[in-house]
This record gives structure tokens, sequence and C-alpha cells, in this order.
């Protein structure tokens, strides 16, 4: 299924042509800053059905995972919109912020629930893992 | 009370005095953008008692609730900082991620539920609003 998005300020617009290998939900403690103080909301694609229009702007993090990211956001507006590994994997993490309809990208499982606040209210419906 | 938060690259850096009004989390759908697709986490205080270092960038959006606000981020890193009702410019919202420990910070009541995906997990030990409540100060 094909899929459309853009940033807050229309500036960024992503298209995917594919569904998502996967979704998660991460609170791991660098996404909790990127998003405001919860888990970030991602969609896994495969590089070849990402393609975008529009400047992002990259900044690269080392998470908690020891794989280095590199982040992308619309300069403009900030809204977070794709991250990347720069360990050369072939997919992109897709913030499924910029979509218009979320309502088929539920998170199957949440990862790195051990960095949760304890106010965190994870779905006890979805599989999930410490890190 | 006193807090102290930056954003992921250090470039903005941001000092609380006083007592916080509230915290609330929100789902309207501009929100859910800039928060990945969850909702924001808030944190709001009187503006004379936020100091904000460093070269935020301000972006103006017209919220669900008909309010037009400014969202600051850091140009660098991307974080989300803070938002300002251009209403309400005596209160900031700060976005609680900023902060190193969020155990106290978290939210007393969750608004715009309305709009949230089928799929929202939602505390329902939390006070819930569909949509946008009265002001809050």
């Amino acid at each position: 299924m094909e899929r459309t998005g853009s940033c807050a300020c229309g500036a960024v617009t992503i298209k995917t042509t594919q569904d998502p290998m996967s979704t998660f939900a991460c609170w791991c403690t660098d996404c909790q800053k990127l998003t405001t103080g919860g888990a970030a909301h991602d969609a896994f694609f495969r590089s070849e059905d990402v393609s975008w229009s529009g400047t992002i702007k990259w900044h690269e993090v080392m998470p908690a995972s020891g794989t280095p990211l590199a982040r992308g956001f619309c300069p403009e507006c900030g809204t977070p919109l794709l991250a990347r590994s720069t360990a050369d994997r072939p997919f992109y993490v897709v913030r499924i912020g910029i979509f218009d309809d979320t309502s088929d990208l539920a998170p199957q499982q949440t990862i790195w629930t051990s960095s949760a606040p304890h106010w965190a209210h994870i779905d006890p419906n979805v599989p999930s893992r410490e890190r | 009370m006193s807090l102290d938060g930056a954003c992921r690259c250090g470039a903005i850096r941001v000092t609380t005095r006083g007592a916080p009004i509230a915290t609330r989390a929100c789902w309207c759908t501009d929100c859910q953008m800039i928060a990945t697709g969850g909702p924001t986490n808030n944190i709001f205080f009187r503006s004379e008692d936020v100091t904000i270092d460093g070269p935020i960038r301000w972006h103006d959006v017209m919220a669900d609730s008909g309010v037009p606000l400014a969202r600051g981020f850091c140009p660098e890193c991307g974080t989300p900082i803070a938002s300002q009702s251009h209403a309400r410019r005596h209160l900031i919202t700060l976005r609680i991620g900023i902060f190193p420990d969020r155990e106290a910070l978290g939210p007393a009541s969750v608004i715009w539920t309305t709009s949230a995906p089928g799929w929202a997990c939602i505390d329902p030990a939390l006070l819930q609003v569909e949509r946008q409540p009265a002001p809050l100060a």
C-alpha cells in the first residue's frame, strides 16, 4: 500500500510504496528526548520503498542500542521525519506522525521499556522488550 | 523547584524557576506530528519563570483549538523544546523530554483524546478531555 506524509509546514513530503516491515514504539532515552518525553512511534521500511522531496536536516546520535543513527527532521518546522542507521543497513525508520492516517500503523511491539518512566502507560496487549 | 533541561546536542538550554502550573499530554493532530505519532508530553510554566538560552527556532502553526501557536525546536538536532500560544503569552509550555529526570513530570491529564488513533493506550486513571479544555491561567 502506498502512503504519503509530510511535515507540519509542508516543506518535506515523503512517500512509501510498500507496507512497513514492522512497527514499534521505543522508550529509549534518546527517543523520549526526541518525542517530547514519550515513546517514538516508528515504522520500518526497506530503503528502496521510501522517497522524499524537500530538504531534510540530519543529526547523528549514538543511541542506547549502540548502533549509530542519523535522525532526520524538517529544518523549517522541526517535525521528526526519519531515522537511518549510519552502519549502512538497508532500511529507513519513518516516524508515523507524518502520515495523514495512522490508524493501521499501531505499534506491533514496545521496546526499551526498562527506560520508560513509571507513569508510562504501556499497552499490555502488545509484546514488549526491556531493551 | 527548579528544573534544568537541554536539547539532544546541547545547543539549547532551559531553566525553570517556581512551581509548574500543570502537566498534561495532548493527542491533537499537530502534536502527534511533532511527537512522531503519539501525544506530546507537556509541562506549563509562567513565562517569567522560564529562561531559554541558545538559538531556538520558532515555527507558527494554527492549532486544532483554533489558536495560533509558536512551537520551538533546536535547529541543530531537532529536539522539540517549547510551545507558546500567541493568545496567552504569559504562559509557556515545555516538552518534558528536555529534562533528564521525567519521573515526577508525568501528565496529570490527557487532552484531545478525540483525535487519538484507535490503538492509543491512554491511562484510564488520568483526567481525559475530548478536545481543548478551558485555559489554565
